[in-house]
């Protein structure tokens, strides 16, 4: 049950990472501008050497203006650890409001701020093992920012996650580097490049996990991206059962309006 | 018989004629119907991004042809003259859609567009 606690973690990560675009393990400072609302989905399928998950949310995010977003997300969970049998459900819902703090546009780039709140609902079932929800309030703040060009992007992302009924809270820090390896045009049709760093510190055990990532995009058009990337550890300071190799991942995003 | 014959292809002849003439003046009316309007944008930095600008600028009235340039920070498209926006509506499309307007021109004849070239 202790190594579904890293894979657990990774679901919640999918939800952070649900916004319009690049890159594949950190969130994004761009909110995209949505005439009011939209619907968005982000299927991802999880690997690593104990398990499979394949996660299915769907976003409905609705912006007040360019600068604010709220939004809710429904997941769809499946679990297939090794040894146990596979649980498929609804997992934990969530709400969150992205706040544009800062933005510097020039011709062709942009330096973007937000802060963002996202709060857990533990919603999903907790009567079967694994478990698909948390069992657990969460409340994350943090701060995304991002200088993104034609020609790379470069992200960062903390936030501070208060967690409930027993789960360490812990402090998320990401950061990416993208990379186009084809020349970005309109409409896309486009290959990224991804590298990061992504680390999870659990404040209550003072224990840290830092994962190097890397993956590749294809932006497949105006509204289509394919993902994929590993992420390896490079510091695990986590019992050995909750240690991992590696945590494979396949995603798409799609804006369905 | 071969006197009605040459009268028929000469009338086919003209009926003809006169279509394409009155196709051209048609098309001839219409281009000059429109304004062509192109915005300069800061702050496209990605597809998505330009996918955003795009749909904005699809809601105005008869937009037609809506091109982004991400290169050149560019949105060019074109409207029937009675729906010609005004330059503030559209620096608020742009500030909505999340970016930075800059110059805004309008033109009675096309932009030149990677396209074209």
């Amino acid at each position: 049950m202790n190594r579904l606690i890293i894979i657990a973690i990774v679901s919640l990560s999918v939800t952070t990472t649900f916004a319009q675009g690049p890159p594949i393990f950190t969130d994004t400072p761009i909110l995209l501008g949505l005439d009011g609302g939209g619907v968005r989905t982000f299927g991802r399928f999880i690997a690593k050497e104990n398990a499979t998950i394949y996660v299915q949310p769907v976003a409905l995010p609705y912006n007040f203006g360019s600068k604010f977003q709220v939004g809710t997300v429904v997941k769809y969970i499946n679990k297939n650890p090794d040894g146990l049998a596979s649980q498929s459900g609804f997992g934990d819902v969530e709400a969150f409001a992205k706040l544009q703090l800062f933005k510097k546009d020039g011709k062709a780039k942009t330096f973007r701020v937000i802060a963002k709140l996202n709060q857990v609902f533990p919603t999903g079932k907790t009567d079967v093992n694994p478990t698909i929800g948390n069992d657990s309030w969460q409340s994350q703040l943090g701060l995304v920012s991002g200088y993104v060009t034609l020609k790379y992007g470069v992200y960062a992302e903390i936030a501070y996650n208060v967690t409930s009924n027993g789960l360490p809270d812990n402090l998320i820090y990401n950061v990416a580097f993208v990379y186009p390896l084809l020349p970005q045009k309109y409409p896309p049709n486009q290959i990224n490049l991804n590298i990061g760093l992504n680390g999870n510190y659990l404040t209550d055990v003072s224990s840290n996990s830092l994962l190097a990532s890397t993956g590749i995009q294809w932006i497949a058009g105006k509204r289509l991206l394919f993902e994929t990337g590993v992420q390896i550890p490079l510091v695990e300071e986590v019992p050995d059962d909750q240690q991992t190799n590696f945590i494979y991942t396949l995603g798409t995003r799609i804006l369905i309006f | 018989m071969k006197h009605i014959l040459k009268t028929t292809v000469m009338s086919i002849t003209i009926l003809f004629i006169t279509l394409i003439v009155t196709t051209d003046t048609i098309n001839a009316q219409s281009a000059t119907e429109k304004t062509y309007v192109k915005i300069a944008v800061d702050g496209l930095s990605c597809p998505f991004c330009a996918y955003g600008l795009e749909k904005k600028l699809k809601k105005i009235g008869t937009a037609n042809d809506v091109l982004i340039d991400l290169d050149q920070g560019e949105a060019t498209f074109n409207v029937s003259k009675d729906q010609k926006p005004t330059e503030e509506q559209l620096q608020k499309i742009v500030k909505d859609a999340g970016f930075t307007p800059k110059e805004i021109t309008f033109s009675e004849t096309p932009f030149k567009t990677k396209k074209d070239e």
